[in-house]
């Protein structure tokens, strides 16, 4: 029976393409639809990758009168201990990290300067950027970023001045300079809180304790993320609702919490779908399908009457011709779904080559911009290659809308075929 | 000999019209029967009733003491594959099968095993004299031998009657003795009962017993 199927499929090919076809289309669309979501998703966790965690907190603070000295950078709040305290108790958030950034304006010229703890998991991801010499040991060490070193003629062992002191290169990091948080000088964070504490520009804006920090940066892995990032707004945001707003927009005193949905939302392109969105697409394919390859089959079984009605006559049951329907149609969907993975496998390819474009939020690589010839030159853009894989998940899925496509068809095909009485057929054919 | 199909009081309509008329009849075994008549005069529905492709309204119908008319419509199925051959004015052959593919198209759902099927396919394809065809396809052969393939298909199930619904009615007049002749042999070879349609007298005659039907009924 099987021999049987097969050669009317090859018979009818063209009749049947059209299913194939069909089915291949949708197979391809549907899983490349689902794998551009998964892809978007991951390229907007991909700038996190460079500070170990997956949830950022920041304060917006006072905009200081006076820029010189230490600030902190981007005018952001010190965060107190008590608030890094209060996240390390929710449940959920783990490996939490801080750090100071800083806007240094020297005599010489302006630094961006990082205080780190070099034991966090932040530290410990400088740490492995370091391409020569070492991360800092000492209060008088720091590290600086190789495009600085190479602007400023710095190597391992050459000394550099920070807010009036002098420090040893211990090792040169090898940044991109588009990262979140990217800094010229990076050094123990208790110097850097010294520094903060110490400023006066900065103390007349903020009160900065000796143990602040202006960057929290929290690992709550992918499926806590939600949960951990809504629990950290309700305990941090209680803000004075009178204290007025930053010259971007944001309240002074709230915070600023970034996870990958902040960078999702900001990948704009045609292409980027929502969950949601693919499902319903994804659903209208699948019906779009059964209606076309309905309408062929029955158009099918309409030429094939008359071999329906010899099968019949010559003693095959509905069952069995349930059967032979049932080979065809598996034959076809397969086949279909082999078509789908392959297109699947050119459109995976081909999206792989393309790039998207992640704008960091210049509070989180923050340069003033009133110290370039073209403030344009402080927005950080991170491009990558678009991380879309083959996932396993959608394939399945689809393979068992195609199934259902299949079950579907060979029941309305069967349905319309036991209809036929053989004689009447036979007779005045 | 012994009756192996047995008709009594059998009735059909189809739309208004009684297209058979209470009919009985009985066919016997290794008998060569042929049913004459006018253009409708329900010769093709009685040939339909008797071998299970069409249910009566009243009456009965046995083939070979089994009681068609209380059967549904798989049991009339697998009753027909079992019991019966049939043979069509218009060969209906499969077009995507071959030769021995067409022969053993009422097999395939069987339990037999594929190898066996093929090799009794092959037998009866050689029995009635397609040896040099086997595997040709229904355009590939002419008119006779697309209904040698037909009267061969008929017989691979071992039937207990094959019905033949004008099987000379789209040949020439030669390849359609040529027909009869087959069948002729077959019945005398292997004791095969056939209960033939036809308007052909000539063909009639070559048979054991000829009924005539006209408006539904049979006449004398």
């Amino acid at each position: 029976m099987l021999n049987y199927a097969i050669k009317e499929l090859l018979h009818r090919c063209r009749s049947y393409l059209l299913n194939v076809i069909v089915i291949g289309l949708v197979t391809a669309m549907v899983i490349t639809l689902s794998c551009l979501g998964v892809a978007y998703k991951e390229a907007a966790r991909l700038p996190f990758k460079d500070i170990q965690g997956t949830i950022i907190v920041q304060k917006n603070g006072n905009v200081p009168e006076i820029v010189s000295g230490v600030l902190l950078s981007c005018s952001l709040a010190p965060i107190h201990q008590d608030a890094v305290t209060a996240i390390s108790k929710i449940d959920g958030a783990q490996d939490i990290s801080s750090a100071l950034s800083l806007w240094v304006f020297d005599a010489d010229h302006f630094k961006r300067v990082v205080g780190v703890n070099w034991q966090d998991n932040y530290g410990k991801s400088l740490s492995s950027r370091v391409i020569e010499g070492a991360a800092p040991v000492t209060d008088q060490e720091v590290v600086v970023d190789k495009t600085y070193a190479g602007n400023n003629s710095l190597r391992v062992g050459s000394k550099v001045a920070v807010a009036g002191s002098q420090f040893s290169v211990s090792g040169i990091i090898g940044m991109a300079g588009n990262e979140i948080v990217a800094g010229d000088v990076y050094l123990n964070l208790a110097v850097a809180q010294d520094m903060a504490y110490l400023s006066k520009n900065l103390q007349a804006v903020e009160k900065v304790d000796k143990t602040d920090v202006n960057l929290i940066f929290i690992n709550a892995g992918q499926q806590n993320l939600a949960l951990v990032t809504q629990k950290i707004k309700q305990n941090l945001n209680d803000q004075d609702t009178n204290a007025g707003q930053t010259p971007l927009g944001q309240t002074i005193g709230n915070y600023n919490i970034y996870t990958p949905d902040t960078f999702e939302e900001q990948i704009s392109t045609v292409l980027k779908l929502s969950d949601k969105l693919t499902w319903v697409i994804s659903l209208i394919l699948f019906i779009g399908a059964c209606l076309i390859i309905a309408r062929n089959t029955l158009r099918m079984v309409l030429e094939r009457r008359k071999e329906f009605g010899v099968l019949k006559s010559v003693g095959y049951t509905g069952r069995d011709i349930q059967k032979l329907i049932g080979m065809e149609t598996t034959l076809q969907v397969l086949t279909g779904f082999v078509v789908g993975l392959l297109l699947t496998g050119i459109a995976v390819f081909i999206l792989s080559k393309t790039t998207v474009s992640i704008a960091i939020p210049w509070e989180l690589s923050a340069y003033p911009h009133f110290l370039l010839a073209n403030p344009e030159d402080a927005n950080v853009v991170q491009t990558h290659f678009l991380p879309i894989r083959f996932d396993l998940l959608p394939v399945l899925a689809t393979f068992l809308g195609v199934v259902i496509v299949g079950l579907v068809t060979a029941f309305l095909t069967t349905w319309q075929i036991n209809k036929l009485k053989p004689m009447e057929i036979l007779k005045y054919e | 000999m012994n009756s192996i199909v047995i008709v009594e009081h059998i009735s059909k309509t189809l739309g208004d019209i009684r297209v058979i008329d209470d009919v009985s009849l009985d066919v016997k075994k290794g008998e060569f029967l042929a049913i004459q008549g006018p253009s409708g005069s329900g010769k093709t529905t009685l040939l339909a009733l008797l071998a299970g492709l069409e249910k009566v309204d009243t009456g009965s119908i046995s083939v070979g003491e089994q009681d068609l008319t209380s059967m549904s419509e798989d049991q009339l199925a697998l009753f027909r594959r079992s019991n019966v051959g049939f043979v069509f004015q218009s060969f209906n052959l499969i077009p995507t099968l071959n030769v021995v593919e067409n022969i053993a198209l009422p097999l395939f759902p069987t339990s037999v095993p594929a190898t066996e099927i093929f090799d009794r396919a092959t037998k009866a394809a050689i029995a009635v004299g397609l040896t040099e065809r086997l595997k040709h396809y229904p355009n590939q052969l002419s008119g006779g031998e697309q209904q040698r393939v037909a009267i061969a298909r008929s017989l691979i199930n071992n039937p207990q009657v094959i019905f033949a619904d004008e099987p000379t009615g789209n040949l020439d007049t030669k390849t359609g003795e040529k027909i009869i002749e087959l069948l002729r042999q077959l019945n005398r070879e292997k004791n095969q009962t056939f209960v033939l349609v036809t308007h052909d007298d000539h063909i009639a005659g070559e048979s054991d017993r000829i009924i005539k039907i006209v408006d539904g009924k049979i006449g004398e």
